[in-house]
């Protein structure tokens, strides 16, 4: 059933991009099927203890695995990850206007998403796991930019995917540590572990959570993330990907309770993101960030009680986290629908929508309380059994922690209240709009996320089965929790009765307060501008190395060549040096140094091309004196076409070389004796200390057996080292390849060329001075 | 303007043609066990058709051809005796009795090497393709001052337009 539904969904995403351009909006309805497939089983599956896997080896030797593990955690998310996804598909039906283009390309991309994500929550093997979140990355870049014409969405996208794929990478490398040190690759099978090792992965692991689920500072990316389409922004940035970091947090923080940093590093991230998410939702005016910064710091809130780490707040951070999803879907839908249809999201622009959209007040109002935390409401248990989680810590902890979730929490009712105010109140300044007509397709998923936060609360019961048997595949002592819909005059009803009163006072209060617009987004920009500075950093290094000068890049191969030697020149035995194997060889390697020197003295650019090819020729004598005619024949062949090919080449430059300058023939000097220096070195030291007997005999064996061939030489190009020919030869296809692209290129004018890479760059590089082209 | 001013150079490259072509076929067919083999016969072939440019007989064309098809032949053989359970570049010995030429002992390996022969044979085009060869033949030797003319007029390969 895994496979099955995975195979459903890529088969979708395969389809939708040409099938999407025929059928148009309604390519949506397909992109709803497999969502609700696999929502739907997930349902069944809810609260059951059974555990489905699947999986298969990836890489053996590396212990490296594809596994998928559907417990009752696994089930309870895909419900959450599919079920919203399923109904952000119909809303979008309502939401973009028929005639909007490339819904095939929008529904693929959703599609394609909501795979990744039903495999981060189905994955048992961290590596499966890291997959899909990378994937999950990539995934909501594409949907954050996807007005790809918005400069701004797409400044946003690529701010959002810096600092997810950032996270990304500090993922990998806390995985890499934690599977070292907790010897297992699966989540099924984490103990805790402790030492250093351990304590680098947690802190690499919740870094990464922390950027995936927008947690201070890294929380900027999100609020940007609201440029995408509001459906998306309902089910990536509220319910799915954002939820991707707090899952994880989840699911491995068994392994990190011994170590000393998790819960103090985790608990900072998630404190500091529920206050200052809170400040961020009551400075702004556009609804929609209003919902961003809020749910930021729900993260916040839910990072936190995760990390306490006691079973009691992570059976609340778990039914927070589903309440959560819930409400803010709706909220985004809402707020969706109100952008549609009266065409502002400012909350100082709105007013009275209660009597003109009726259906969608009462969703906002019954989704807006549940995240306030009021009754009868699932928010409400849930809340209160993070603040009862939280009060019943002990010492400076206690103080600490319950303090500022307490604060937290009358900022959201805060900034709910004004939120909900500013929009639907008929107090304020009457819009000057007319409200278009509503579409049902963007209003029934908003009522069915809405009736289910009042179904939680009356079917409580079943609630809390399913919650705590997710909670208890973390945290095993978390059997004896459960959520109340009337919990009596306990501590935590009196706390969150005080905070819902203080923060309905302090919203109302804020809410006509004028701001003339939002706050100037600071971090962003920094992590824009750190962006976009690594760009140029990486052009200037890129122009100094890449300076296209020719000669230098020669002079910088020569000194890398020449430092590789210099290990091998104590290595140099003298005693196993010897002149020559026969004095022919004495005879040609004269004619060789002769000619070479003879090549520098020569004017003439026709003359160099020749002697260089006497050069070659002198070099195929020794083959000769050596009886290697494979190689002799291979050195003339490609001697003459070197030599036939510089005749070519030289037609397009003057007949004689430019006169050089004294400097010039120094540094040539230099670099030539060091390059003959280092290569001769090197040979030297290697003959001195052969290691083994010489293959030879080997090879000429096998040749005659396995090749079938009596050249050895041509048995071991064709049969016993084909894989290494058949690798040059690829490099010779690449070469040819660079090659045609370089002179198409050139031949089309059209196309701007940058300098130094015209062909008159040629001859202006060859002697590192400009050089008189002849007209 | 070679080839016109020097018609013994190109009657000699047109007469030199055949036999290079069937000294390469030599090459390519003894080298497995006399020297020779892919290389050689691609390099043999290269420096014909080096020649041939040069002389204007014929323009360096279909270098995308050679290279791919030779691509394609070297990656099937290398690939197919996987498919049989063999390691990858396994070679395959055939012994065939052909008349007058008697036992004629082959592989696969030789037909591996016809795939390197194509590939060299591509790269040495694309290489004279890239020095823009084929106007040599046309017109001789030009400074690259004149280099844009010829290019608006598109005759290097008709990418231009």
């Amino acid at each position: 059933m895994i496979w099955f539904l995975l195979a459903f969904h890529v088969v979708v995403v395969a389809a939708l991009p040409t099938v999407g351009a025929r059928i148009g909006r309604r390519a949506l309805w397909l992109a709803a099927t497999p969502m609700a497939a696999t929502a739907l089983w997930s349902i069944t599956r809810l609260g059951s203890s059974e555990v489905i896997t699947a999986g298969f080896q990836w890489v053996p030797g590396l212990d490296v695995a594809f596994e998928f593990r559907v417990d009752a955690m696994a089930s309870l998310l895909s419900v959450l990850v599919s079920g919203i996804g399923a109904l952000v598909c119909v809303y979008s039906v309502g939401y973009f206007s028929s005639s909007a283009a490339s819904m095939g390309r929008f529904a693929a991309t959703l599609v394609a998403f909501s795979t990744a994500m039903v495999g981060l929550v189905w994955a048992d093997s961290v590596w499966t796991l890291f997959i899909f979140w990378e994937l999950t990355s990539v995934t909501s870049f594409l949907l954050v930019g996807f007005k790809h014409s918005d400069p701004v969405a797409r400044i946003a996208a690529r701010r959002a995917l810096f600092i997810t794929a950032a996270g990304g990478l500090s993922l990998l490398a806390g995985f890499v540590l934690f599977v070292d040190a907790a010897s297992t690759a699966r989540l099924s099978e984490i103990t805790p572990i402790s030492g250093s090792t351990a304590t680098a992965a947690a802190i690499l692991i919740l870094v990464a959570a922390a950027t995936k689920s927008a947690q201070f500072p890294f929380h900027v990316w999100l609020p940007g993330a609201m440029a995408a389409p509001t459906p998306i922004s309902a089910y990536l940035h509220s319910a799915t990907m954002v939820k991707a970091g707090v899952i994880l947090v989840a699911v491995i923080a068994p392994a990190f309770q011994d170590t000393d940093v998790w819960k103090p590093l985790g608990l900072s991230f998630g404190l500091a993101t529920m206050v200052w998410g809170g400040i961020g939702a009551l400075r702004h005016v556009d609804a929609k960030l209003i919902l961003a910064w809020g749910t930021v710091s729900q993260l916040g809130f839910l990072f936190a009680l995760l990390a306490i780490g006691t079973p009691k707040a992570t059976f609340a951070a778990i039914s927070v986290l589903v309440a959560h999803a819930v409400f803010k879907a709706a909220l985004f839908m809402v707020v969706g629908e109100v952008d549609a249809r009266t065409g502002t999201r400012n909350i100082n622009e709105l007013s009275g929508l209660r009597s003109a959209m009726p259906i969608t007040f009462a969703v906002a109002v019954i989704s807006g309380a549940s995240m306030a935390g009021v009754p009868p409401l699932l928010g409400f248990p849930t809340k209160e059994a993070a603040i009862e989680a939280a009060i019943g810590l002990s010492g400076t902890e206690r103080l600490v922690v319950a303090g500022l979730i307490i604060f937290g929490s009358i900022l959201t009712v805060a900034y709910t209240t004004r939120l909900l105010i500013g929009m639907f109140a008929a107090d304020g300044p009457m819009p000057d709009r007319t409200v278009a007509p509503r579409r049902r397709a963007m209003s029934a998923p908003q009522v069915i996320l809405a009736a289910a936060s009042v179904a939680g609360f009356v079917a409580i019961g079943w609630v809390t089965g399913v919650v705590r048997s997710a909670a208890v595949t973390v945290a095993p002592d978390a059997e004896v929790y459960s959520l109340y819909r009337w919990p009596g005059l306990t501590d935590a009803f009196i706390t969150s009765a005080v905070i819902v009163a203080i923060g309905l006072v302090v919203g109302v209060l804020l809410t006509r307060r004028h701001v003339a617009s939002g706050p100037v987004a600071r971090g962003a920009a920094n992590v824009d501008r750190g962006i976009d500075g690594t760009g140029r950093l990486a052009q200037r290094v890129a122009g100094r190395v890449q300076h296209g000068s020719l000669p230098l890049y020669l002079a910088t191969t020569v000194i890398v060549v020449c430092a590789a030697a210099v290990p091998f020149a104590g290595e140099i035995d003298t005693a196993t040096l010897y002149w020559w194997d026969n004095r022919v060889e004495a005879v040609v390697a004269v004619m060789i140094v002769a000619v070479a020197l003879a090549a520098t003295q020569v004017r003439s650019r026709l003359g160099a091309a020749l002697v260089l090819g006497a050069v070659g020729f002198s070099v195929a004598g020794l083959f000769v004196a050596n009886g290697a005619p494979d190689l002799v024949l291979t050195q003339l062949l490609v001697e003459t076409v070197v030599v036939v090919g510089f005749v070519v080449g030289l037609g397009r430059l003057a007949t004689k070389f430019p006169s050089p300058t004294r400097l010039w023939v120094v540094g040539r000097v230099l670099i030539a004796g060091a390059m003959g220096t280092a290569v001769a070195v090197a040979l030297a030291g290697s003959a001195a200390s052969p290691t083994g007997e010489a293959p030879v005999r080997e090879l000429a064996e096998t040749a005659q057996t396995e090749g079938g061939g009596k050249n050895v030489v041509n048995v071991i190009l064709t049969d016993t080292r084909a894989l290494d020919t058949l690798g040059e030869v690829i490099v010779l296809m690449v070469v040819a390849v660079g090659i045609l692209t370089l002179s198409t290129r050139r031949n089309r004018t059209d196309l701007p060329v940058p300098a130094g890479e015209t062909s008159a760059g040629l001859a202006l590089v060859e002697t590192g001075r400009v050089e008189e082209v002849p007209q | 303007m070679i080839s016109r001013i020097s018609p013994i150079v190109s009657l000699a490259v047109r007469a030199v043609t055949p036999i290079a072509l069937v000294v390469a076929a030599y090459a390519l067919f003894a080298g497995h066990n006399q020297p020779g083999g892919g290389f050689a016969a691609g390099l043999m072939l290269g420096a014909i058709i080096v020649l041939r440019t040069v002389a204007g007989i014929q323009q360096p064309r279909h270098a995308p051809v050679w290279l791919s098809v030779g691509g394609v032949v070297a990656g099937i053989v290398a690939i197919a005796p996987m498919l049989w359970g063999e390691p990858l570049l396994d070679q395959v010995v055939v012994t065939w009795d052909v008349p007058i030429l008697g036992d004629v002992k082959t592989g696969s390996a030789l037909l591996f090497d016809l795939g390197v022969v194509a590939i060299v044979v591509g790269l040495v085009i694309s290489l004279l393709d890239g020095l823009d060869a084929a106007s040599l033949g046309d017109r001789g030797h030009r400074p690259i001052a004149a280099d844009v003319a010829s290019i608006e007029t598109g005759s290097s390969d008709g990418a231009s337009t």
